[in-house]
Protein backbone atom coordinates (compact mmCIF):
# COMPACT_ATOMS: atom_id res chain seq x y z
CA UNK A 1 0.00 0.00 0.00
CA UNK A 2 3.09 2.19 0.88
CA UNK A 3 4.09 2.79 -2.47
CA UNK A 4 0.79 3.61 -3.91
CA UNK A 5 0.14 6.15 -1.26
CA UNK A 6 3.90 7.21 -2.00
CA UNK A 7 2.40 7.46 -5.64
CA UNK A 8 -0.39 9.53 -4.44
CA UNK A 9 1.27 11.95 -2.26
CA UNK A 10 3.67 13.20 -4.68
CA UNK A 11 1.09 13.30 -7.50
CA UNK A 12 -0.09 16.68 -8.85
CA UNK A 13 -2.75 16.23 -6.65
CA UNK A 14 -1.17 15.85 -3.55
CA UNK A 15 1.29 18.87 -4.42
CA UNK A 16 -2.05 21.20 -5.14
CA UNK A 17 -3.53 19.93 -1.97
CA UNK A 18 -0.87 21.18 -0.10
CA UNK A 19 0.23 24.40 -1.74
CA UNK A 20 -3.12 26.45 -2.66
CA UNK A 21 -3.60 28.37 0.66
CA UNK A 22 -4.13 27.34 3.82
CA UNK A 23 -7.98 27.39 3.41
CA UNK A 24 -7.73 24.81 0.53
CA UNK A 25 -8.11 21.24 2.80
CA UNK A 26 -10.85 22.81 5.00
CA UNK A 27 -13.39 23.54 2.19
CA UNK A 28 -12.10 20.20 0.40
CA UNK A 29 -13.25 18.52 3.76
CA UNK A 30 -16.67 20.18 3.39
CA UNK A 31 -17.16 19.18 0.04
CA UNK A 32 -16.39 15.96 0.94
CA UNK A 33 -18.90 15.83 3.86
CA UNK A 34 -21.48 17.43 1.75
CA UNK A 35 -20.86 14.56 -0.82
CA UNK A 36 -21.13 11.56 1.99
CA UNK A 37 -24.27 13.04 3.43
CA UNK A 38 -25.68 13.49 0.11
CA UNK A 39 -24.85 10.18 -0.45
CA UNK A 40 -26.20 8.29 2.62
CA UNK A 41 -29.30 10.75 2.51
CA UNK A 42 -30.16 8.82 -0.32
CA UNK A 43 -29.44 6.07 0.41
CA UNK A 44 -30.87 5.45 3.23
CA UNK A 45 -34.05 6.09 2.42
CA UNK A 46 -33.91 3.79 -0.78
CA UNK A 47 -32.20 0.61 1.64
CA UNK A 48 -35.02 1.07 4.52
CA UNK A 49 -37.94 0.90 1.38
CA UNK A 50 -35.60 -2.20 0.08
CA UNK A 51 -36.40 -3.66 3.56
CA UNK A 52 -39.69 -3.24 3.88
CA UNK A 53 -40.42 0.14 4.97
CA UNK A 54 -42.78 2.34 3.18
CA UNK A 55 -44.17 -0.53 0.39
CA UNK A 56 -47.32 1.34 0.06
CA UNK A 57 -45.11 3.55 -1.84
CA UNK A 58 -44.40 2.03 -5.49
CA UNK A 59 -40.15 1.05 -5.49
CA UNK A 60 -39.84 3.26 -9.02
CA UNK A 61 -40.90 6.34 -6.96
CA UNK A 62 -37.93 5.96 -4.55
CA UNK A 63 -35.55 4.58 -6.48
CA UNK A 64 -35.90 7.43 -9.39
CA UNK A 65 -34.88 10.38 -6.88
CA UNK A 66 -32.37 8.61 -4.59
CA UNK A 67 -30.10 6.78 -7.10
CA UNK A 68 -29.25 9.74 -8.83
CA UNK A 69 -28.93 12.34 -5.63
CA UNK A 70 -26.68 8.89 -4.34
CA UNK A 71 -24.70 8.60 -7.45
CA UNK A 72 -23.91 12.47 -7.37
CA UNK A 73 -22.97 12.16 -3.97
CA UNK A 74 -20.77 9.59 -4.12
CA UNK A 75 -18.96 11.30 -7.01
CA UNK A 76 -17.92 14.48 -4.87
CA UNK A 77 -17.59 12.43 -1.92
CA UNK A 78 -14.53 10.17 -3.95
CA UNK A 79 -12.97 12.94 -5.61
CA UNK A 80 -12.84 15.16 -2.97
CA UNK A 81 -11.55 12.28 -0.66
CA UNK A 82 -8.89 11.54 -3.09
CA UNK A 83 -7.29 15.45 -2.57
CA UNK A 84 -7.60 14.60 1.18
CA UNK A 85 -5.91 11.55 1.49
CA UNK A 86 -3.19 12.83 -1.35
CA UNK A 87 -2.29 15.74 0.89
CA UNK A 88 -0.08 13.25 3.51
CA UNK A 89 -1.71 10.26 1.93
CA UNK A 90 2.07 8.49 3.48
CA UNK A 91 0.99 9.59 6.88
CA UNK A 92 -2.48 7.37 7.08
CA UNK A 93 -0.03 3.74 6.12
CA UNK A 94 -1.02 1.41 8.69
CA UNK A 95 -3.79 3.54 9.68
CA UNK A 96 -6.57 0.57 10.73
CA UNK A 97 -9.65 2.39 9.46
CA UNK A 98 -8.48 3.04 5.98
CA UNK A 99 -8.04 -0.56 5.48
CA UNK A 100 -12.08 -0.66 7.29
CA UNK A 101 -13.50 2.26 4.54
CA UNK A 102 -11.91 0.92 1.43
CA UNK A 103 -12.95 -2.61 1.58
CA UNK A 104 -16.61 -1.44 2.46
CA UNK A 105 -16.85 0.69 -0.26
CA UNK A 106 -15.69 -1.74 -2.60
CA UNK A 107 -18.45 -4.08 -0.98
CA UNK A 108 -21.05 -1.40 -0.79
CA UNK A 109 -20.24 -1.16 -4.99
CA UNK A 110 -20.42 -4.52 -5.61
CA UNK A 111 -23.80 -4.77 -4.22
CA UNK A 112 -24.88 -2.26 -6.03
CA UNK A 113 -24.00 -4.13 -9.36
CA UNK A 114 -25.34 -7.25 -8.19
CA UNK A 115 -28.58 -5.75 -6.92
CA UNK A 116 -29.21 -3.78 -10.08
CA UNK A 117 -28.49 -6.36 -12.03
CA UNK A 118 -31.26 -8.90 -10.71
CA UNK A 119 -34.48 -9.35 -12.18
CA UNK A 120 -35.93 -8.45 -8.78
CA UNK A 121 -34.58 -4.87 -9.08
CA UNK A 122 -34.80 -4.80 -13.04
CA UNK A 123 -38.83 -5.59 -13.25
CA UNK A 124 -39.40 -3.21 -9.73
CA UNK A 125 -42.27 -1.79 -12.01
CA UNK A 126 -44.35 -4.94 -11.54
CA UNK A 127 -47.22 -4.31 -8.69
CA UNK A 128 -46.60 -7.25 -6.98
CA UNK A 129 -43.56 -8.51 -6.56
CA UNK A 130 -42.88 -12.33 -5.54
CA UNK A 131 -41.52 -13.15 -1.89
CA UNK A 132 -38.28 -14.08 -3.64
CA UNK A 133 -38.33 -11.15 -5.30
CA UNK A 134 -38.40 -8.84 -1.85
CA UNK A 135 -36.09 -11.06 -0.25
CA UNK A 136 -33.16 -10.06 -2.74
CA UNK A 137 -33.83 -6.75 -2.66
CA UNK A 138 -34.15 -6.73 1.05
CA UNK A 139 -30.56 -8.49 1.53
CA UNK A 140 -29.21 -5.69 -1.08
CA UNK A 141 -30.99 -3.05 1.38
CA UNK A 142 -28.99 -4.68 4.34
CA UNK A 143 -25.63 -5.25 2.70
CA UNK A 144 -25.99 -1.38 1.47
CA UNK A 145 -26.74 0.17 4.74
CA UNK A 146 -24.12 -1.70 6.63
CA UNK A 147 -21.69 -1.43 4.18
CA UNK A 148 -22.06 2.42 3.71
CA UNK A 149 -22.01 2.94 7.80
CA UNK A 150 -19.35 0.68 8.07
CA UNK A 151 -17.63 2.95 5.45
CA UNK A 152 -18.86 6.28 6.80
CA UNK A 153 -17.85 4.95 10.51
CA UNK A 154 -14.24 3.95 9.60
CA UNK A 155 -13.85 7.22 7.88
CA UNK A 156 -14.42 9.39 10.60
CA UNK A 157 -12.04 7.87 12.82
CA UNK A 158 -9.01 8.01 10.34
CA UNK A 159 -8.11 11.16 11.50
CA UNK A 160 -8.50 10.17 15.47
CA UNK A 161 -5.87 7.29 15.02
CA UNK B 1 -42.30 -4.71 12.38
CA UNK B 2 -39.12 -6.81 12.69
CA UNK B 3 -37.45 -5.27 10.16
CA UNK B 4 -37.72 -1.79 11.62
CA UNK B 5 -36.80 -2.93 14.92
CA UNK B 6 -33.65 -4.86 14.08
CA UNK B 7 -32.50 -1.67 11.52
CA UNK B 8 -33.09 0.96 14.66
CA UNK B 9 -31.28 -1.48 16.82
CA UNK B 10 -28.23 -1.89 14.00
CA UNK B 11 -28.21 2.20 14.27
CA UNK B 12 -27.80 2.62 18.22
CA UNK B 13 -25.51 -0.07 17.84
CA UNK B 14 -23.01 2.03 15.31
CA UNK B 15 -24.01 5.37 17.15
CA UNK B 16 -22.42 3.83 20.73
CA UNK B 17 -19.52 2.32 18.85
CA UNK B 18 -18.58 5.69 17.75
CA UNK B 19 -19.03 7.84 20.59
CA UNK B 20 -16.52 6.50 22.97
CA UNK B 21 -13.91 7.04 20.08
CA UNK B 22 -14.64 10.21 19.36
CA UNK B 23 -13.46 10.98 22.85
CA UNK B 24 -10.23 11.06 21.52
CA UNK B 25 -10.63 13.88 19.58
CA UNK B 26 -7.99 17.03 20.63
CA UNK B 27 -5.57 16.17 22.90
CA UNK B 28 -6.17 13.01 24.94
CA UNK B 29 -4.09 11.41 22.66
CA UNK B 30 -1.13 13.52 23.97
CA UNK B 31 0.11 13.16 27.58
CA UNK B 32 -1.14 15.77 30.03
CA UNK B 33 2.51 16.75 30.96
CA UNK B 34 3.41 20.05 29.25
CA UNK B 35 6.72 19.06 27.60
CA UNK B 36 9.63 21.08 26.52
CA UNK B 37 11.94 20.81 23.75
CA UNK B 38 15.49 22.63 21.61
CA UNK B 39 16.22 21.56 18.83
CA UNK B 40 17.31 22.50 15.15
CA UNK B 41 14.66 22.47 12.13
CA UNK B 42 14.93 20.18 9.90
CA UNK B 43 11.79 20.46 7.92
CA UNK B 44 10.02 24.09 7.54
CA UNK B 45 7.06 24.49 8.69
CA UNK B 46 4.33 22.87 6.04
CA UNK B 47 0.65 24.81 6.62
CA UNK B 48 -0.51 21.62 4.53
CA UNK B 49 -3.97 20.43 6.63
CA UNK B 50 -5.43 19.01 8.79
CA UNK B 51 -2.40 20.50 10.72
CA UNK B 52 0.40 22.33 9.98
CA UNK B 53 3.47 20.73 10.73
CA UNK B 54 7.49 20.98 10.94
CA UNK B 55 9.88 18.73 11.89
CA UNK B 56 12.91 19.26 14.59
CA UNK B 57 16.31 17.10 15.08
CA UNK B 58 16.54 16.68 19.09
CA UNK B 59 18.13 14.25 21.54
CA UNK B 60 19.42 12.65 18.73
CA UNK B 61 15.95 11.67 17.45
CA UNK B 62 13.51 13.65 14.40
CA UNK B 63 10.71 14.38 15.65
CA UNK B 64 7.01 15.67 14.09
CA UNK B 65 6.09 18.58 15.53
CA UNK B 66 2.06 18.98 14.98
CA UNK B 67 0.78 22.46 14.95
CA UNK B 68 -2.66 23.92 14.93
CA UNK B 69 -4.66 23.82 11.40
CA UNK B 70 -3.22 25.47 8.91
CA UNK B 71 -5.56 29.37 9.12
CA UNK B 72 -4.58 29.35 12.74
CA UNK B 73 -0.79 28.26 12.04
CA UNK B 74 -0.26 31.02 9.83
CA UNK B 75 -2.35 33.88 12.35
CA UNK B 76 0.06 33.20 15.01
CA UNK B 77 2.88 33.95 12.06
CA UNK B 78 4.44 30.70 11.66
CA UNK B 79 3.95 30.29 8.29
CA UNK B 80 6.77 28.12 5.72
CA UNK B 81 9.55 31.37 5.60
CA UNK B 82 9.19 32.33 9.63
CA UNK B 83 12.02 30.03 10.81
CA UNK B 84 14.53 28.99 8.39
CA UNK B 85 16.41 25.14 8.21
CA UNK B 86 19.03 24.63 10.67
CA UNK B 87 17.37 27.15 13.00
CA UNK B 88 17.89 26.29 16.79
CA UNK B 89 14.34 26.25 18.10
CA UNK B 90 12.52 25.75 22.13
CA UNK B 91 8.92 24.35 21.31
CA UNK B 92 6.27 23.92 24.31
CA UNK B 93 3.65 21.56 23.86
CA UNK B 94 1.97 17.76 24.72
CA UNK B 95 3.99 14.49 23.75
CA UNK B 96 2.26 11.88 21.85
CA UNK B 97 1.54 9.40 24.77
CA UNK B 98 3.21 6.54 22.91
CA UNK B 99 6.75 6.97 24.23
CA UNK B 100 7.91 5.02 20.74
CA UNK B 101 6.78 7.77 19.19
CA UNK B 102 8.56 11.44 18.94
CA UNK B 103 5.50 13.18 18.11
CA UNK B 104 4.75 16.59 19.78
CA UNK B 105 1.78 18.33 19.78
CA UNK B 106 2.94 21.55 19.55
CA UNK B 107 1.31 24.87 21.23
CA UNK B 108 4.33 26.94 21.29
CA UNK B 109 7.89 27.31 18.93
CA UNK B 110 10.30 30.05 20.34
CA UNK B 111 13.22 31.18 17.79
CA UNK B 112 15.45 34.19 18.12
CA UNK B 113 13.50 35.46 20.72
CA UNK B 114 10.44 35.43 19.05
CA UNK B 115 7.53 32.97 20.59
CA UNK B 116 4.61 31.99 17.99
CA UNK B 117 1.92 30.87 19.94
CA UNK B 118 -0.81 28.69 17.86
CA UNK B 119 -2.64 27.88 20.63
CA UNK B 120 -2.44 31.14 22.92
CA UNK B 121 -5.78 30.15 24.87
CA UNK B 122 -3.98 26.84 26.12
CA UNK B 123 -0.84 26.71 29.17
Amino acid sequence: MLPFLAWLETSMLGHAMRSSGVWTYGVVNLFHILGVSTLFGAVVVLDLRLLGLWRTVPLPSIAGPTVPVATAGFIVAALTGAGLLATKATEYAGNPFLLIKFPAIAVALVNVAVVTSRPAWKQMERPDPTPGDRRVLAIGGAVSLAAWLTAIGAGRMIGYW
Amino acid sequence: MQTRRSVSMALAAFVMAVLPAAAHHGWSGNSPEEFELTGTVEQPVSLAGPHATMKIRAQGQLWDLTLAPPPRTQAAGLTEKAIPVGAEVKIHGHRNSDPKRFEVKTERVTWNGKTFNVYPDRD
